[in-house]
């Protein structure tokens, strides 16, 4: 029963994430109860239909995930939100690890969090956070994670699938008690966080050969073909709108209908990530791999 | 000639009603499929994170014997459970579909479990062992592979409760039956298993309590 509820509140959980964490739909629930008209209510009805499901169920599962934040993706390999870490070290290290990915296609990434937000243990957590940042490509599972939390004293390593093998547990739980806890402890982030991350490359080095992109570079390259698809679907619906024009009056509003869940679906899918330089998961996957500790 | 033509027009609704139904619940059918293969592929995981931690439990008795007498009924109950372990007889390519062998395999892990959280416990009163390397790196990979137990089995979880969903719905519910899909079972998780046994430091107590957490 207990268990029931759990899956229950993470079903709920990845539910409201997908319609609320999401600015864009945000933007699509302001619309959809702002919305001008009637006419341009009917056109939005399926997907305001989805969302008063998501309201709903967004009100029953609140109560048990209210202290829960899962962070969005980041944009960076080395994130420092708060801003603990001194710009320089942040540079550097981003630099690296982006590097690291064109020479290995393993992504790292450091994330190092002010407080943790979330009820669940920290090994738990992260492994849920990792995993939706979908870090490592797609096959290979090659990510790894480093989180810290400043205020929690506590951090720990999530370790991909597939870089158990050069990364285990154990090692995992060396790099942090021997290279990242002790300058921690004298408030040393800097050097921490850097002998950390490079323990961590010197582990992961030689386990896979990399492309010379990153995830974030092919991404560029899926955005365009996706678009294309877009405009030529978008161009197929306007085409049967022109044909159904000429026969039919009543198959117009169909027509019409469709282009508008058309055109509203392009809007809500069509995110810009293709900003050059950044991080962009790779469809990685994570098993709780990896180690954590505290200082 | 029109009585012609329009049984054909019949004829042809009545055949793209067909290829439509047809279609449908082909689709349908190989979503079962799919959702079961993957209930499936999520249970060689769960065995695959349980074996890990069966394998690491002689290397670990035998580590820890070597301590300067350290007590032996910890190992001995280690010991009998990771025999008990090995003696449910589970398929380990498709997932149990009879609710009381889930149970018998939980079970037997779960005494497991508990017995490895206790001699993580004992060990605390032995600070020479605590330090030495070969037991933390055991220590290390026994918190890793709980943690690997808890991933996979909440996404065993997850599989089996989007497969059951999928054989309960329309149009699925009218032949899954026929077709031999039936409910699986689900872990049942005890309050707080989604935690990994945890060492506690607690001096203070004559005895050391068992943790409240248990697998």
């Amino acid at each position: 029963m207990a268990n029931h509820t759990t899956a229950c509140a993470k079903w709920t959980a990845s539910f409201t994430l997908r319609y609320l964490l999401l600015a864009e739909r945000w933007e699509i629930l302001r619309g959809a109860m702002q919305g001008s008209g009637v006419k341009r209510r009917e056109r939005h009805a399926p997907f305001a239909g989805s969302l008063l499901c998501a309201i709903l169920l967004c009100a029953c599962g609140w109560p048990a995930l209210a202290a829960e934040v899962m962070p969005p993706t980041p944009r960076q390999y080395f994130n420092d939100y708060s801003g603990v870490v001194s710009p320089a070290v942040v540079a550097q290290l981003n630099q690296t690890l982006e590097q690291f990915e064109r020479d290995t296609s393993s992504q790292i990434l450091v994330a190092v969090f002010p407080k943790m937000e979330s009820d669940s243990s920290i090994e738990d957590y992260t492994v849920r956070v990792a995993q939706a940042w979908k870090v490592g490509q797609k096959g290979k599972d090659n990510g790894a994670v480093l989180f810290v939390f400043i205020q929690d004293r506590k951090m720990f390593l999530q370790v991909g699938y597939g870089l158990e093998g050069p990364l285990p547990d154990a090692l995992a739980k060396q790099i942090i008690e021997n290279e990242i806890k002790p300058r921690f402890k004298n408030g040393d982030y800097d050097g921490g966080l850097s002998a950390g991350v490079a323990a961590i490359l010197a582990a992961t080095k030689g386990e896979y050969k990399g492309t010379g992109s990153t995830a974030d570079d092919g991404g560029a390259g899926q955005g365009t073909s996706a678009s294309v698809l877009k405009s030529l679907v978008i161009g197929l619906f306007i085409l049967f709108i022109i044909i159904s024009m000429f026969r039919r009056r009543s198959s117009a509003f169909l027509g019409g209908w469709l282009l508008g869940s058309g055109g509203f679906s392009s809007g809500g899918g069509g995110g810009g990530f293709s900003g050059g330089g950044g991080f962009s998961g790779g469809g990685g996957s994570f098993g709780g791999g990896g180690a954590g500790g505290s200082w | 000639m029109k009585k012609l033509g329009i049984g054909c027009a019949v004829l042809g609704v009545l055949g793209l009603i067909a290829l439509i139904v047809v279609a449908v619940a082909g689709g349908s059918y190989n979503r079962l499929v799919r959702l079961s293969q993957g209930v499936d592929k999520q249970w060689a995981q769960v065995q695959n994170v349980y074996q890990r931690r069966a394998d690491l439990v002689p290397n670990l008795v035998a580590t820890v014997s070597g301590a300067a007498n350290f007590e032996k009924s910890t190992l001995t109950e280690i010991t009998a459970a990771r025999a008990s372990v090995g003696q449910v007889k589970v398929d380990p390519n498709s997932a149990p579909a009879d609710p009381a062998k889930l149970a018998e395999f939980d079970h037997a892990q779960s005494q497991l479990s508990s017995a490895l959280s206790r001699l993580l416990v004992v060990v605390e009163r032995y600070p020479e062992l605590k330090a030495n390397a070969n037991f933390q790196t055991l220590q290390a990979q026994l918190e890793g592979t709980e943690n690997r137990i808890s991933v996979e089995r909440g996404r065993f979880n997850e599989a089996v409760q989007a497969y059951n969903t999928a054989i309960k719905s329309f149009p699925a519910a009218l032949y899954a039956g026929m077709f031999g899909f039936r409910e699986r079972p689900y872990f049942t998780a005890t309050p707080g298993a989604e935690t990994p046994p945890k060492v506690q430091f607690d001096f203070g107590k004559a005895s050391p309590a068992p943790p409240a957490e248990k697998q």
